[in-house]
């Protein structure tokens, strides 16, 4: 089994990336749209870690701990977002609020 | 005089009733309600007391060649304009007071007659003790009426008389249509207003004729340049140049004091509540015109032509609104009529060179008139609201008070002998003679007119058999009202006094017209005795006293018992007669009954062309210019069309489309 380089990682997070927009594009409930988004956020903290390991740096790293915070927070401010959409209209179909039609 | 007392009096003067005004309109709703009254009486009260001492100053000065009867104080500085800072002396447009006679006979009748108004206002603007809707807003209107009339009299410059010009004509517009749920008011109001603007248009290019031909506002610089005929840098000034000013400002003076042919507002101007009439469309603001014309001497005197036009529009408006009262049915109107006609005595004074005499009516018609309109408003009052005349009669009994009043008022205003009315007309009367006998004429028969139409509406109100209409429960004024009523009647016999001196041999063998109230007058007027070759001489009216010329007294005496006469003859002895009369000549009745159809004729001639312009106006506005408009906008709102379809609210279509631009920029970087 070979070492694992740096491509490998990148991959991992383009198709990490690639998997959250999709989701994103096609799902209509808001928490799986937002989960999507958080795939692709993960996508690009691979991305972070392989270049730091590439470059044996630690602050790519540190950087990802800091964005792991960042999205946790995110998510508690989000959700509580979502909470409030699904009461206003009783559902989470995100088409629901398209109000403005050219 | 002392100029710091002068220059703090006439500050109280103007600050104490605005004072009391805005305490009334911050506080009366939210705290005072019922008590509103009590911040601008007390304000005018200081008003009244800081006149009184005015008059004092100035009439302790000896009128001699080093000392002046006329101080000019100045407040602050307020304007400065391009052209003063360019020459040089800053000369500023500023706030300053003319203190002179003519200042304080003006402030002691205004912010005398104010104040008995204002407190006969407390009761008469209340219904069962309860105040009506809009006691505060009343007195805080009232308060700011007494502010801008004095501000008018005690202004030394015409840029502050036309600031109080205005302020009275908008309290007047203000309380005209003090009831402005009805709608008879409300267009009253709208109406007042816009005739006023037309005299107002032609008082202000007075104005500014008077900046461009003697570069300055102020009355002492302007008027000691009209005395000399020539401007300051001694070119001198043509008559058609003087015709010009004088007339502009009369167009101004023809509106607020409702001559012909802009009195029109004048009668529907009693909509407002009787006090308001009493106050501001009798006794001061409609004044105003005169007030003016006489301080502006030195300019009208330098114009024959303009004083003629002054005497003629006078005396004709004296005689038409006397022929109009002659059949009113609505006292109010009878009264608001009487105002015009008695308006037109004092310009035929002016006109004739007599602005002491015009001044000395002003003075006491503010009195008798006053007390007249109050009069009527405590009938009114005790009668619900009802002041037709054909509805009730023969109140003398149910309202004793208001009856004595109202006589002592109605003897005045008919000139009966011995009482106030008399005194200033007959003096009018005389110096119109003695300058043409037509105008002269015109004041006789005017004063039987007064005479007749003045009883003819007492006799019919207080004597007789007792009328009361069905339901309304008939009673007296108290005495909050009955108190200036009884005061004014005081003035309304005794104010006359002040310009006659007990003489043997004079009138009645112990009366001799002309005395203090003219000496005093005469220096702040005295353009009016050196008009260019018309002058008639203050000592040829003595003489003519003096010589035993009482002729005329007795005759315009004679005259006012004759129309007092008639009145009681047709109105109370012969009741059937008034009626064959108008039955007899239909077209002259119908004429004067309906007021010669002026509004008729101005609507037909004035209002209907106008509003067909503006009709015209509109439909160009609403359909050529707006389809210039549209077209133009035509531009943007095709482009939305077109990309408007980007914006479909879609939050995954906006995903999409910022997805594809990644791609696309991904794709350019990567490719080159």
């Amino acid at each position: 089994m070979p070492e694992p380089v740096t491509s490998h990682y990148i991959v991992i997070g383009a198709a990490l990336f690639a998997l959250g927009l999709v989701g994103f594009m096609a799902r209509r409930n808001l928490i799986v749209m937002f989960l999507s988004t958080e795939v692709m956020f993960q996508g690009v903290v691979v991305n972070l870690v392989a270049f730091a390991r590439m470059h044996n740096h630690l602050e790519g790293q540190a950087f990802a701990l800091f964005l792991l915070v960042v999205a946790a927070v995110e998510a508690a401010l989000a959700l509580g977002l979502v909470v409030l959409l699904h009461r206003r209209k009783g559902t989470l179909d995100s088409e629901a609020w398209a109000a403005m039609r050219g | 005089m002392d100029e710091q007392t002068l220059r703090t009096c006439g500050i109280l003067i103007l600050l104490l009733p605005l004072g009391g005004a805005a305490l009334a309109g911050a506080l009366g709703r939210p705290v005072l309600r019922g008590r509103t009254h009590w911040p601008v009486i007390l304000g005018v009260l200081g008003a009244v007391i800081c006149s009184f001492i005015l008059l004092g100053q100035v009439r302790g000065v000896e009128a001699t060649n080093s000392h002046s009867v006329t101080a000019v104080v100045s407040v602050y500085e307020w304007i400065a304009t391009g052209a003063e800072a360019a020459s040089g002396a800053a000369k500023w447009f500023r706030v300053v007071f003319l203190i002179d006679p003519l200042t304080c006979i003006m402030l002691v009748t205004v912010t005398g007659v104010s104040l008995l108004v204002i407190i006969y206002s407390r009761d008469y603007m209340r219904e069962n003790g309860h105040p009506e809707r809009g006691y505060e807003r009343f007195f805080a209107f009232l308060g700011l009426f007494v502010f801008s009339m004095c501000a008018l009299v005690l202004s030394g410059n015409f840029l502050l008389l036309y600031l109080g010009w205005e302020a009275v004509g908008l309290c007047s517009y203000l309380l005209i249509g003090f009831y402005y749920t009805k709608p008879s008011a409300a267009a009253a109001a709208k109406k007042a207003f816009l005739v006023n603007r037309i005299g107002d248009f032609g008082f202000g290019l007075g104005i500014l004729l008077i900046y461009l031909t003697f570069n300055a506002l102020d009355y002492e610089t302007v008027f000691a340049m009209a005395k000399a005929g020539e401007t300051a840098s001694g070119v001198p000034l043509t008559e058609g140049r003087f015709t010009a000013i004088a007339l502009l400002l009369f167009c101004g003076a023809v509106g607020k004091s409702a001559q012909l042919p802009l009195y029109v507002w004048l009668p529907d101007a009693m909509e407002g509540p009787s006090p308001v009439s009493a106050l501001i469309h009798a006794a001061t603001m409609v004044t105003a015109g005169v007030y003016m014309v006489a301080r502006c001497g030195a300019i009208f005197t330098q114009s024959a032509l303009a004083m003629t036009v002054v005497a003629v529009v006078g005396g004709v408006t004296a005689l038409y609104a006397a022929t109009i009262a002659l059949t009113q049915q609505d006292m109010k109107r009878v009264l608001a009529y009487s105002t015009i006609s008695q308006l037109g005595y004092m310009f035929l004074g002016v006109g004739v060179f007599a602005a002491t005499s015009a001044i000395f009516h002003l003075y006491t018609h503010a009195f008798f008139k006053a007390l007249l309109f109050l009069a009527a408003g405590s009938l009114m009052h005790g009668m619900g609201g009802i002041i037709d005349m054909r509805q009730f009669g023969g109140l003398k009994r149910i309202m004793p008070w208001t009856c004595l009043t109202f006589w002592i008022g109605a003897l005045a205003l008919a000139g009966f002998p011995l009482l106030s009315g008399f005194w200033s007309k007959d003096e009018i009367i005389h110096r119109a003679f003695a300058h043409n006998a037509i105008l002269g004429m015109i004041g006789l028969v005017t004063a039987v007119l007064t005479a007749f139409y003045t009883f003819r509406m007492v006799f019919r109100a207080f004597h007789g058999p007792q009328r009361v209409p069905e339901g309304v429960h008939a009673h007296e004024s108290g005495a909050w009202m009955l108190v200036p009523l009884c005061v004014l009647a005081v003035g309304a016999i005794g104010a006359g006094y002040a310009n006659v001196e007990f003489e043997r041999g004079g009138f009645l063998g112990c009366f001799e017209p002309g005395g203090s109230f003219e000496e005093f007058l005469n220096p702040a007027v005295i353009a009016f005795e050196r008009g260019a070759g018309h002058a008639v001489a203050a000592a040829d009216h003595e003489t003519e006293y003096a010589g035993g010329g009482h002729g005329l007294m007795y005759l315009s005496a004679a005259l006012a018992i004759l129309g007092i006469f008639a009145a009681w003859w047709l109105y109370v002895k012969r009741k059937g007669i008034p009626n064959r009369v108008a039955n007899a000549l239909p077209e002259a009745y119908d004429l004067s009954y309906n007021k010669y159809y002026v509004d008729e004729i101005y609507d037909a001639a004035v209002i209907r062309p106008l509003r067909g312009g503006g009709r015209l106006a509109f439909g160009i506005d609403e359909y050529f210019i707006d389809g210039i408009l549209w077209l133009v906008t035509a531009i943007p709102r095709l482009l939305a069309i077109m990309l408007k379809s980007f914006q479909g609210g879609s939050l995954q279509g906006y995903a999409v489309t910022m997805a594809a631009g990644f791609a696309v920029i991904l794709l350019l970087m990567l490719m080159a």
